[in-house]
C-alpha cells in the first residue's frame, strides 16, 4: 500500500524547506514581518500616548468666572500641564505664535458666558449649556492628535460627572443561546466575537492559498527540472507520488500558516492599548468557545477542504509547462477562496439573500469558515453537512488527480492560456498506465 | 530464449502525428544496443514506451517477457530509465539524491549504502557529492544521473542520449562508465543517440530508425560491410537515400 510514499514525502519536505522562495517567503517573512509591524505600531501608540500626557495645554480663559476657574482646577487635578492666558482669542494665539511660545500644540478656549450658562444650567435651565472649544494643530496623520482630542473628551466627561452625577444609567445584558447573560454588553460581545471570527477565515484563507501554491509549484518544478519522467519510471505507486505531493504541501503550508498566525496574533496584540476596557469577557463561561467535538468537526472540515484544494491545484498545475505558469493558473481558484472567506467574516450566512446563500454553500472552500461559526453556536448539523459535501467533492477531485497520475497525460498534457480562455494543446491518449 | 526487449509493430500516434510507425526490434540480454537516428526519428518515443511512460497506440512491447503496457509495475522493478533532459532535485545534495533513488530499489540499509557507494565511484564527483545538485555543471549532473541509472544494477538500463550536451571529456567518461558497468554486472543497455560515430564504438548492435521505422539493424561492422561504407553515418545516409 502506497509503496515509496515515506521516501518520496521526505524528499518533498527537504526540497520545499530548502527552497529559499518557500522558506523565506512563506515561513520566515510572515513570522518576522508581522511582529515587526506590531512592534512599530505599538511603539507609535505608546509614544503618542506619552507625548499627549506630557503635552502642555494652553487655556484661553475668556470667561473669568467661578465655573471656568473650577474647570481649570479640575484639569490640573488630573495632572494636565496647563498654561492659562486671559482675554485672548484663538486668532491671537495663531497671530502671536503663542503655541510655540508655550511649547504646545493644542489649546482650549473657555468662551465668555461659560460660568453664566453653567450657573443657569445648575439652577434648572437644562436647555442652557456651556461649551468649550478645543483646537489642535494638524501636523499630518500621527496618532498624537487623535489621542490628545480623546483625552480632552474624557476630561470634560469627568468634569460633567463631578458636576452632576448620572441620574440614569443603563445596564446591558445579552441573550446567548436562549439564556440571559447578565451584565454582558451585546456590542462589546459582538466586537469581541468579530475579532475572534476574523482570525479563523484568515487562517483558512492563508492555509488554502499557501498549500495550493506549494502543491502547484512542487508539481510544476518536477516538470521544469525534468525530474518527473524519472520518478514516473521508478518502482513505486503512482498514487504515492500524488499523496507525497499533497502531504508535503499540507505540512509546509501548515507550518507557514502557523508562522503567519503567530506573527499576526502578535501584530493584533499590539493594539490592545487601543481596545476599550471592559472587553475582557470570559467566552468559555458564556458557552461561546467550541467544544472538543466542535473542534474535531472543524479539523475534519479543514482537512477535507485542504485535500480537495490541493488535488485541484495538482490537477491544474499538471497542465502547466513551468512553475510560473502553474502559479498563475492556480491563481484563478483564489477568488473562490477569498470571496466566501471575506464575506463570512462579517456576515451571518442565515441573513444573506437565498441566492447568495446557495452560492456560498456550494463553494467547497466556504465550508470550514461556515463550520467555524456554526460550531461556536453549537450547530453541529451544518458543520457535518459541510463535511459530507466537501468529502464528496474531494473524492471526485482526488479520483481525477489519481487518474491523471496513472496515465501518460501527466507527462503529455499541456494548456495554453490566452487571456482567460483555455485551449488544449497536444492531444494525448488517455489510456491508463499501470 | 528470453529477450531483454522485444518490440513488435509498435505504432504511436500523437493526434495526427505518427511518431512510431510499425517499430520492431529486439535486444538480447547483456548487450549494449543503440537506437540511432536523426532528431524527430522516434527514438525518445520508443524508449519512453519501453520505460512504461507512454502506451503504444498499437503493437506490443515486452521487457524480459513482461508486457510493458499491461504490466508496467513489474517492468519498472527491473529497469532504470535516464531521460535525455533529465534533471536532479536542485535542493538535494548529490549523495541525498542517490540515497533517495536507491531506497526505491531496496529497504536493506546495507544494500542502499552499497548502491550509493558504487554510484559515488561511477560519478567520480568525490567531495562534491555533498553539495546541492544546483551547484553542479551539466557534465557533473549527467554523470550523477548515469550513475543513478546504473547503481541499482537493473536488468535493463534505458539511456536516452546519455552523452547529450557533454563535452568530449565528459562524454568519454560517461561512455567508459557504461562499458565497464555492462562488463562487470551483466546489465543490458538500450541507448539512443543521434551521434552515430559515438554509438559505433560503444554498441554491440544498432538499429537505425527513421520516421518511426527501423530501416537497418545489425552489428556496426556488419552494417558497414553490407553497405560498403566507412562508418554508420554513411550507412544511414545510404539507407534513407541521401547518398
Amino acid at each position: 500500500m502506497l509503496k515509496g510514499f515515506g521516501n518520496f514525502l521526505l524528499k518533498e519536505l527537504k526540497e520545499l524547506v530548502r527552497d529559499p522562495k518557500i522558506f523565506l517567503g512563506m515561513i520566515i517573512v510572515p513570522a518576522i514581518m508581522f511582529p515587526l509591524l506590531g512592534s512599530i505600531m505599538s511603539y507609535s501608540i505608546q509614544s503618542a500616548q506619552e507625548q499627549a500626557q506630557k503635552a502642555t495645554l494652553l487655556v484661553l480663559n475668556n470667561d473669568g468666572g467661578n465655573w471656568s476657574e473650577a474647570f481649570i482646577g479640575n484639569l490640573t487635578s488630573y495632572g494636565v500641564r496647563v498654561f492659562v492666558i486671559n482675554d485672548t482669542s484663538p486668532e491671537d494665539v495663531i497671530a502671536h505664535n503663542l503655541l510655540a511660545e508655550y511649547n504646545s500644540t493644542q489649546f482650549i478656549e473657555i468662551p465668555p458666558g461659560f460660568s453664566y450658562n453653567l450657573t443657569r444650567h445648575t439652577q434648572g435651565n437644562l436647555n442652557v449649556n456651556a461649551s468649550i472649544e478645543f483646537y489642535g494643530v494638524f501636523s499630518g496623520s500621527s496618532m498624537f492628535e487623535s489621542i490628545g482630542s480623546t483625552i480632552i473628551d474624557s476630561l470634560v466627561n469627568q468634569y460633567n460627572r463631578a458636576l452632576a452625577p448620572d441620574a440614569v444609567y443603563s445596564e446591558k445584558s445579552s441573550i446567548i443561546k436562549g439564556e440571559i447573560a447578565e451584565g454582558v454588553d451585546p456590542s462589546t460581545l459582538s466586537s469581541l466575537m468579530i475579532s475572534q471570527a476574523i482570525a479563523m477565515p484568515i487562517t483558512i484563507m492563508i492555509l488554502l492559498t499557501y498549500s495550493m501554491q506549494i502543491a502547484a509549484t512542487s508539481v510544476a518544478m518536477e516538470k521544469e527540472e525534468k525530474t518527473l519522467e524519472t520518478v514516473l519510471t521508478l518502482p513505486m505507486d503512482r498514487f504515492s507520488i500524488l499523496m507525497g505531493k499533497l502531504s508535503g504541501s499540507i505540512i509546509i503550508a501548515g507550518v507557514g500558516a502557523l508562522a503567519y498566525m503567530v506573527g499576526f496574533n502578535y501584530y493584533m496584540g499590539s493594539f490592545t492599548g487601543m481596545i476599550p476596557s471592559g472587553t475582557s469577557l470570559d467566552l468559555a463561561s458564556l458557552g461561546l468557545v467550541p467544544s472538543v467535538f466542535g473542534y474535531f468537526l472543524l479539523g475534519i472540515s479543514l482537512f477535507v477542504t485542504l485535500l480537495s484544494a490541493l488535488a485541484l491545484a495538482v490537477i491544474i498545475s499538471a497542465f502547466a509547462e513551468d512553475v510560473r505558469g502553474a502559479q498563475s493558473v492556480v491563481g484563478y481558484i483564489y477568488p473562490l477562496i477569498f470571496i466566501p472567506s471575506l464575506a463570512l467574516m462579517y456576515l451571518d450566512i442565515n441573513t444573506v439573500p437565498l441566492a447568495f446563500r446557495i452560492i456560498l454553500y456550494a463553494i467547497p472552500f466556504s465550508q470550514p469558515v461556515i463550520a467555524s461559526k456554526a460550531i461556536i453556536m453549537g450547530d453541529y448539523t451544518t458543520a457535518t453537512f459541510g463535511i459530507v459535501y466537501v468529502a464528496a467533492f474531494t473524492l471526485v477531485i482526488m479520483y481525477v488527480a489519481s487518474r491523471l497520475f496513472a496515465t501518460e497525460k501527466i507527462l503529455t498534457a499541456k494548456l495554453r492560456f490566452r487571456g482567460l480562455g483555455l485551449r488544449k494543446r497536444g492531444k494525448a491518449p488517455s489510456e491508463e498506465m499501470q | 530464449m528470453t529477450l531483454a526487449v522485444e518490440t513488435e509493430n509498435v505504432v504511436k500516434l500523437f493526434g495526427n502525428i505518427r511518431a512510431l510507425d510499425g517499430l520492431s526490434f529486439t535486444v538480447s540480454p547483456g548487450e549494449i544496443f543503440g537506437l540511432i537516428g536523426p532528431n524527430g526519428a522516434g527514438k525518445t518515443t520508443a524508449l519512453r514506451i519501453i520505460s512504461t511512460l507512454l502506451l503504444p497506440t498499437s503493437g506490443t512491447v515486452e521487457v524480459f517477457d513482461i508486457d510493458a503496457a499491461n504490466n508496467a509495475g513489474e517492468v519498472r522493478k527491473i529497469i532504470a530509465y535516464l531521460p535525455e533532459e533529465a534533471g536532479a532535485y536542485r535542493n538535494l545534495s548529490g549523495r541525498e539524491y542517490l540515497e533517495f533513488m536507491a531506497k526505491f530499489s531496496s529497504r536493506d540499509k546495507n544494500k542502499i549504502s552499497g548502491m550509493v557507494k558504487d554510484a559515488a565511484e561511477i560519478t567520480g564527483l568525490g567531495e562534491r557529492l555533498k553539495d546541492r545538485t544546483k551547484t553542479y555543471s551539466k557534465g557533473m549532473k549527467r554523470r550523477l544521473l548515469v550513475a543513478r541509472a546504473l547503481m541499482t544494477k537493473p536488468k535493463l538500463a534505458v539511456l536516452d542520449e546519455p552523452t547529450s550536451g557533454l563535452d568530449v571529456l565528459h562524454a568519454y567518461h560517461v561512455r567508459e562508465i557504461i562499458k565497464r558497468y555492462v562488463k562487470e554486472h551483466g546489465v543490458t543497455v538500450l541507448l539512443s543517440s543521434h551521434n552515430m560515430l559515438e554509438v559505433e564504438h560503444l554498441c554491440d548492435r544498432v538499429a537505425l530508425i527513421n520516421k518511426g521505422k527501423i530501416v537497418a539493424e545489425g552489428k556496426p561492422q556488419e552494417l558497414k560491410e553490407k553497405f560498403g561504407t566507412a562508418n554508420l553515418e554513411e550507412v544511414f545516409a545510404k539507407v534513407v537515400g541521401l547518398a
